[in-house]
């Protein structure tokens, strides 16, 4: 042990002349190095710049002008247009709408997710059966899933108020009011993430070592006490991931939104996504359109951000 | 064996290979013999209009051996605008194609098209056989820009059959908002408010011919048929007359409201074809969907008017069709003939007949085919009389706005909230607001003083 010790120091002794002819022989590696590197990454960097750099660059340009009708720049305008939206109380709400369904979507489907999966990994008769329901809304495509939920929510044949009517509960027109639109969307996104979302945490369930959870049954511990002792931590790394994934999903949500309210009643269901889509592939409007996709770009970047520094102190990694 | 099949296989091959070099030789020649200028026609119809466009398509390359008319589907009509835009110019680009009523202020200041008014004034063409009324939509300071082409009306549809079974008389077939309150309120209450009496669609459509049929202008200069427009008006005694009658038949429980969007429209036609909806306003190109989906009989009237005033009549609805600039003169005459093709009495007629949409040739009404269509559906001649009915003034031409669509969408936003009980007055204004800012800053990007 002790020799060890004095090995290293000796070493560490000898570590700055090591750096130093290390450093005279690294600039000819160096030159070659860069030389591969740049072979290796240029035709990515190439790709990288023309479809990902350049349209970054040029929705921050046209950002900062308005366009005619042909979606040519032709007026600067500086910050105006961030300042328009930033004061005008429908972008206000959209905005507004967008964190509300966001943390909904997010939290509602890790929940079910997890809740799901959990009871699938329950080894009972017909528990390969509901695996395979679970996941299946992977397999519906988010048109059918609107037509699904249309017919469920249609306020004169739908299946939601004839249930209600038969029950004499009051009937819900769920996508002709706004506090029932923003739900009947959330349901509905929820419900298609939910076969991912299961997909992922059945996997990582799997992974949790058994003997675990047969140590905590001999000290008697309550199941309870064994999902949020044991479960959780150890399969808090996919947690982490699918409510990032979801989160970002859910910010860019558009399908189930166009075909199912298009942003309706009175912009209750208008999210930032759709209002781009909206300002410029309907109204021509692109100076706008990408000033909003700045805007958006920036509140994405700082929620990932935020997740990071606070969920990530959670997560134990094995 | 192996050798009798490798034998095989080499006469195929051979004869294969034969036959491919003859049909490409064929196909050369016959190329050649024929010769015809290819003319691109974009267009945005789905369905029984599509199949019935391609017919029209496929009859003029036969009538005549100068032009081939290509017909493309290019989606949607809001998309197809973006495409036309941003390919002209290019080989890309369709030489004559079907653009939408309220992208036409749009369309023509691009500068991309060559007004159709040339070629008529060319042939003499007999220009007042053609609507009167879709011309004017089409139309600036009286140069026909593109020719109206599947055109509709907003019309008032109500279940016949089912005001027999409640005991209801019908509403006369220029109704006021009053008329078709007493019907919608007898017809709810009557059924035990099991069948809802009337719909009207968050559709900023409707909500312009509200204000049209009331005879007032939504956007200054004459609803820009005198000069690009600078403000629009959406709070008028008309239009807030239309959208009191609306919430005093919320209130009654009389309206369902089925929100806005295709989800809307869809929602809606299924209502009424399942016999839980009385009355719908509605494009006049419905009819065919509505008589296919139901054995009930089918009644249509007018657009309804305010009370205390007679109707102006209502803008029309659809597409037109251009005439690129960007292609040599030979082709742009071929557009031009395929047009004219289109317009023929008899051509209208059949298209009325498979569509809904009406036909536009005032000789169509004479066609066995449309006699055929009245006797049938004696209800479907209404829009046809509405149409011809209609004298077109400056309020109930259109709007030559560009950002229609916007305002489409604000106007939507105010009856949403309109339809939720908001003040009327408030919704109107907030939209009118927002509109002006946005026709301000979209004169100042494209030049207009």
């Amino acid at each position: 042990m002790e020799q060890q010790v004095t090995n290293n120091s000796k070493k560490l002794k000898q570590l700055p002349q090591n750096l130093s002819s290390l450093k005279t022989v690294s600039y000819d590696v160096n030159a070659r190095d860069k030389l591969h590197a740049i072979w290796f990454l240029g035709p990515s960097l190439l790709v990288l710049a023309v479809f990902v750099f350049y349209p970054m660059l040029r929705t921050l340009y046209l950002s900062l002008f308005l366009t005619n009708n042909l979606g040519k720049p032709t007026v600067f305008v500086g910050l105006q247009n961030y300042w328009s939206l930033l004061t005008s109380s429908s972008y206000l709400a959209s905005l507004q709408a967008t964190f509300v369904y966001v943390i909904a979507v997010s939290i509602l489907t890790l929940i079910f997710g997890l809740l799901l999966a959990q009871a699938a990994s329950f080894k009972v008769k017909g528990s390969n059966f509901f695996r395979t329901v679970f996941s299946g809304t992977m397999g519906v495509s988010v048109s059918v899933a609107a037509i699904f939920w249309l017919f469920m929510f249609n306020p004169s044949i739908g299946l939601l108020d004839q249930i209600a009517s038969v029950l004499h509960l009051p009937v819900i027109n769920w996508l002709t009011q706004p506090g029932w639109a923003m739900t009947a969307i959330v349901i509905s996104t929820v419900w298609m993430n939910l076969g991912f979302t299961f997909l992922i945490f059945f996997g990582a369930l799997q992974t949790v070592p058994v003997n675990l959870y047969e140590a905590a049954q001999i000290e008697g511990v309550s199941k309870s006490y064994q999902f949020f002792h044991i479960t959780l931590p150890m399969i808090s790394p996919t947690v982490f991931f699918v409510s990032i994934i979801t989160l970002i999903e859910s910010f860019k949500s558009f399908g189930l939104i166009d075909l199912m309210t298009a942003g309706g009643p009175n912009n209750a269901t208008n999210l930032l996504v759709y209002r781009i889509y909206q300002d410029a592939f309907l109204n021509g409007n692109y100076g706008l359109a990408s000033t909003e996709s700045v805007i958006l770009a920036i509140i994405i970047a700082i929620f990932t951000f935020l997740q990071f520094k606070i969920l990530e102190k959670r997560v134990t990694y094995q | 064996m192996m050798k009798m099949r490798q034998a095989l296989l080499k006469t195929i091959g051979t004869a294969a290979a034969i036959l491919t070099i003859g049909g490409v030789w064929a196909t050369q020649v016959r190329a050649q013999a024929t010769k015809r200028t290819k003319v691109v026609f974009w267009n945005e119809m789905t369905g029984p209009a599509q199949q019935k466009l391609n017919e029209f398509v496929k009859e003029f390359n036969q009538s005549q051996t100068k032009y081939q008319v290509v017909s493309q589907f290019e989606g949607n009509y809001n998309e197809a605008v973006q495409k036309i835009l941003n390919t002209h110019g290019t080989d890309a680009s369709p030489a004559v194609f079907q653009s939408m009523d309220i992208s036409t202020s749009q369309i023509y200041h691009s500068g991309y098209t060559t007004p159709v008014q040339k070629f008529v004034d060319q042939d003499h063409y007999d220009i007042d056989k053609i609507s009167p009324v879709a011309r004017a939509f089409y139309s600036e300071k009286g140069k026909l820009l593109s020719m109206p082409f599947n055109t509709s009306q907003p019309v008032l549809y109500y279940n016949a059959t089912l005001l027999k079974k409640y005991h209801i008389t019908p509403p006369p077939t220029d109704p006021s908002y009053s008329d078709i309150t007493r019907v919608a309120t007898q017809l709810y209450q009557r059924s035990h408010q099991k069948v809802k009496g009337l719909s009207v669609e968050i559709y900023g459509w409707l909500f312009e011919q509200f204000m049209a049929n009331s005879g007032e202008s939504m956007a200054n200069q004459a609803d820009g048929h005198n000069g690009t427009p600078t403000k629009v008006n959406f709070d008028t005694p008309g239009a807030i007359k239309a959208m009191k009658w609306v919430q005093e038949n919320l209130k009654s429980g009389a309206l369902m409201n089925f929100g806005s969007g295709s989800s809307a429209s869809a929602n809606e036609m299924a209502a009424f074809l399942s016999g839980k909806l009385g009355i719908f306003l509605q494009s006049s190109a419905d009819i065919s969907q509505l008589t296919a989906g139901t054995k009930d009989k089918l009644g249509i009237t007018y657009y309804p008017h305010p009370d205390g005033q007679k109707a102006n009549g209502v803008a029309i609805g659809g597409a037109s069709i251009w005439i690129s600039n960007d292609k040599p003169a030979t082709v742009q005459r071929g557009s031009w003939e395929f047009i004219k093709f289109l317009m023929k009495p008899e051509n209208q007629a059949q298209w009325q007949a498979a569509t809904g949409y009406l036909a536009l040739n005032k000789d169509s009404q004479q066609e066995k085919v449309l006699q055929e269509l009245y006797q049938k559906v004696p209800a479907a001649k209404v829009p046809s009389e509405q149409l011809s009915k209609t004298k077109p003034d400056e309020t109930n031409s259109g709007v030559f706005l560009q950002g229609l669509i916007q305002e489409r969408t604000l106007t939507q936003t105010a009856m949403d909230q309109i339809y939720n009980g908001s003040n009327i007055k408030n919704s109107l204004q907030q939209a009118e607001d927002a509109m002006n800012t946005y026709i301000k800053s979209n004169n100042q990007a494209n030049g207009v003083k």
